[in-house]
């Protein structure tokens, strides 16, 4: 008996149990809700006001990368280097050493960070610069050296034709890595080349010019240049070779002509010292307090195209800042708040930037600063730099166009 | 008394518990969505299974008081009803399912001439989703986009009321109405082109609202019964978060029945309501209501039929739309007859506005008399 009611009661509320399905497609109007999701599409051009330009952020000597540009009516940009020598003489023992006789020869590594691939018979060429050479030295200041003092001369195009990438005759070879797309060079460097002054400590400081048939532009990567020497001591009056560690982080930069023009009234990102613009925004309130933003993109108008070889190509980054101080305003570098254009070189058109989640971020804490900085994503690692149309400029003022949804009608019947 | 009380209110959530779900709310209906819910049914398993044709003589039925008078002793019910509706719209069928919890009631002798109740039924049901594939014109792209939104809660009638039979064939009752309860709203639009953020908005939207209502019951032979009942309540307030969202008026209703008992097994009855919901704004008509039933047989399972018809309050169109049903359920006492379990099926369908809703609905109530 208890059996039965005790499987009646349990089928009875089995029965009664299931899960919730309530999805159903709308038939709008007659069965959807009264209320609706209003989407409203606006271009704020009057949002962005006191804005400015800043350059000086990351100079040639700060750059990751070391350029070497021959683009006619644009820029001619060489590399310098200088590594120190081990004196005049050599630590041949723990208690013996020996005067340095010279060299044999000198190997340098090299790493092409950047190439135009369209460039063609691309070469670099080596010149011998004054080992007084310093971060004041200037393009003309070695305009001399780098027109009489060619020490030699290697064509990338011809050494990464060969068999094996290496040239038995010069001594050169080239690794491609094809994974961080980086071509290494060893270069070698013969007596003649490579002379070791001893009364100079060994220092041997050199400069680098590139050419090709067209768009002559590369970077080399500064950290993992290096110098390996191959000397002559004297060992007890009998000459001996010897092997020293590779000398590396040289003194190294590079030097460009013409000089960028001064920051003006436009608003100037990436070249060599690095520019920033600031941009302020009057985040409205009707926007920020009472809508929910799904996208949002700063328009941006170029003054000119931007120069340089297609490689030159760079990206621009938004972001925002913790704290307005104007041009050192420290900004924040976060992934989820960074947003991005690239910007081609030749390019003429409109850059629009998405920076929804920059607005967003700014209409979930309202204490934060509405500034916008646009910088390049790696600073000084191109000549290249394209320049705004300031809020000055009423007709090719920046704008922000936004698309936001009004507060949704809860509770309306 | 408090441990009497302490163990019915125990019994009687147990069930719905066991079943996963304890919302209070009655079946809800896609012509609810564009007004402001889908009105409950106020009546108890027993008085479901009639058609409703018993709910104005039955006291564990919310929908009028004054036959509490006759309550014998402390009484306290429960119900749950699972909902398997197919909703059919220019040609297309959607199956939904409901499990609900729409009845809570507590009755009991106060005095020798008064009994009193109190409970909550579903005033108004607010849980709906409803999904829109559509595109708009952005930024000069036609932009595709998915749109959900969502009512999830009820309006709940919290009732307190009281019963006095005046002489042996008047009984007179009145009840203070409670409105209250809540929705979690959300509106959600997702683009095909993920350059559009998702629009995610949601809002706790909270109602309240007052009612009163009385009611006569007269036996006006032996065996017939007639009762009328009369409701107003106030108007519902909608706010979120502390702002009011809206108002609306609320219906006057009325209403009555007759209980005709040739036998002590044998019980037929019918009733009649009109509620003017044509108050609570545009898209809102009066309705008219009528049901009928019987009940034969008193013992361990008596069997229990009826059927009803009327009108939607909520619906497209210059009419309202239509309902018709037809149930039956039967009953089984346990425990010397201080548990009940009340069992009922009902087949239902509304029609209107080029929308058909055809429902199933399993009922389940449990009576509890310590």
């Amino acid at each position: 008996m208890m059996v039965r009611r005790a499987t009646l009661i349990g089928g009875v509320l089995l029965a009664a149990a299931c899960v919730e399905r309530v999805s159903a497609p709308g038939h709008c109007p007659s069965f959807c809700p009264s209320g609706q999701i209003q989407i409203v599409d606006t271009v704020l051009t009057s949002i962005i006001s006191r804005d400015s330009s800043f350059r000086g952020y990351v100079t040639a000597l700060r750059a990751p990368q070391l350029l070497a540009a021959d683009l006619p009516g644009f820029v001619d940009g060489r590399v310098v280097f200088r590594f120190n020598g081990y004196g005049q003489r050599y630590l041949l023992a723990a208690a013996d050493s020996g005067t340095i006789l010279g060299a044999d020869s000198a190997r340098l590594q090299l790493t092409l960070a950047r190439r135009d691939t369209g460039a063609h018979n691309l070469s670099i060429a080596f010149y011998r610069l004054p080992i007084t050479i310093d971060s004041t030295t200037t393009f003309a200041d070695l305009a001399g050296p780098f027109t009489d003092s060619l020490v030699r001369r290697v064509n990338i195009d011809t050494l990464l034709a060969r068999p094996g990438r290496k040239d038995s005759i010069t001594g050169d070879s080239a690794v491609v890595d094809t994974l961080n797309h980086v071509v290494v060079l060893q270069l070698k460097f013969d007596t003649a080349a490579a002379r070791y002054v001893g009364t100079d400590s060994g220092t041997v400081a050199y400069g680098i010019r590139v050419s090709a048939d067209s768009l002559a532009s590369v970077a080399f990567t500064r950290s993992t240049l290096a110098w390996q020497w191959y000397l002559r001591v004297d060992s007890a009056g009998t000459p001996v070779a010897r092997t020293p560690s590779p000398l590396s982080l040289p003194f190294s930069s590079f030097v460009s002509d013409p000089p960028l023009p001064a920051t003006d009234s436009m608003l100037a990102v990436g070249g060599v010292p690095s520019a920033r613009s600031i941009l302020r925004v009057a985040f409205p309130r009707f926007i920020r307090d009472s809508s929910q933003i799904i996208r949002a993109t700063l328009t941006l108008v170029p003054v000119a195209p931007v120069q340089g070889a297609p490689s030159d190509s760079f990206v621009v980054e938004a972001h925002t800042v913790f704290t307005d101080v104007g041009a050192k305003s420290p900004i924040i570098v976060d992934a989820t708040r960074t947003d991005t254009a690239v910007i081609h070189v030749g390019m003429s058109d409109t850059v629009q930037i998405e920076v929804t989640n920059l607005m967003q971020f700014w209409a979930s804490d309202t204490t934060r600063a509405t500034t916008l900085v646009l910088r390049a994503k790696e600073e000084a690692t191109s000549f290249s730099q394209i320049r705004f149309y300031p809020s000055a400029a009423q007709a090719f003022r920046p704008a922000i166009q936004v698309t936001f949804v009004r507060r949704f009608p809860f509770g309306a019947p | 008394m408090t441990t009497r009380i302490v163990w019915i209110v125990g019994v009687v959530l147990v069930g719905p518990a066991l079943t996963g779900r304890a919302t209070a709310a009655a079946q809800d209906s896609q012509f609810g969505i564009r007004g402001p819910g889908t009105p409950g049914r106020w009546e108890s398993v027993r008085s479901r299974s009639t058609g409703g044709a018993f709910a104005p003589f039955d006291p564990l039925s919310p929908l009028s008081e004054a036959e509490l008078a006759d309550v014998p002793q402390l009484t306290a019910t429960a119900m749950e009803t699972a909902s398997y509706r197919d909703a059919e719209v220019a040609g297309t069928t959607s199956a939904l399912r409901a499990t609900r919890f729409p009845l809570l009631n507590v009755a009991g002798r106060v005095h020798r001439r008064l009994a009193i109740a109190a409970g909550f039924t579903t005033y108004l049901d607010r849980t709906w989703d409803v999904t829109l594939r559509d595109s708009s014109l952005l930024r000069g792209t036609l932009e595709r986009y998915t749109d959900e939104v969502t009512s999830d809660g009820s309006i709940a009638d919290l009732r307190l009321a009281a019963a006095s039979r005046l002489s042996r064939r008047i009984a007179l009752g009145a009840g203070l109405h409670l409105l209250s309860g809540s929705t979690r709203e959300t509106a959600e639009r997702r683009f095909d082109d993920t350059t559009f953020h998702t629009v995610q908005q949601l809002a706790e939207v909270r109602y309240s609202g007052v009612g009163v209502s009385g009611s006569l019951l007269l036996a006006v032979a032996p065996g017939l019964s007639v009762t009328g009942w009369a409701r107003a309540d106030s108007r519902l307030r909608a706010t979120v978060a502390d702002t009011t969202s809206a108002d609306t008026d609320l219906p006057r209703m009325a209403g009555g029945g007759m209980l005709f008992s040739p036998s002590a097994s044998v019980r037929f009855g019918g009733s009649v309501a009109w509620r003017g919901w044509a108050r609570a704004g545009a898209g809102a008509f009066d309705t008219w209501s009528w049901s009928a039933g019987g009940e034969i047989g008193a013992g361990h399972m008596p069997l229990r039929f009826g059927v009803r018809g009327g009108q939607l309050p909520f619906g497209p169109g210059p009419t309202a739309p239509t309902e018709f049903a037809a149930a039956a359920g039967t009953g089984r006492a346990f425990a010397q007859g201080r548990a009940l379990l009340d069992v009922g099926v009902e087949r239902l369908e509304r029609r209107g506005g080029g929308l058909t809703e055809r429902v199933w609905t399993a009922l389940v109530g449990i009576t509890v008399r310590p």
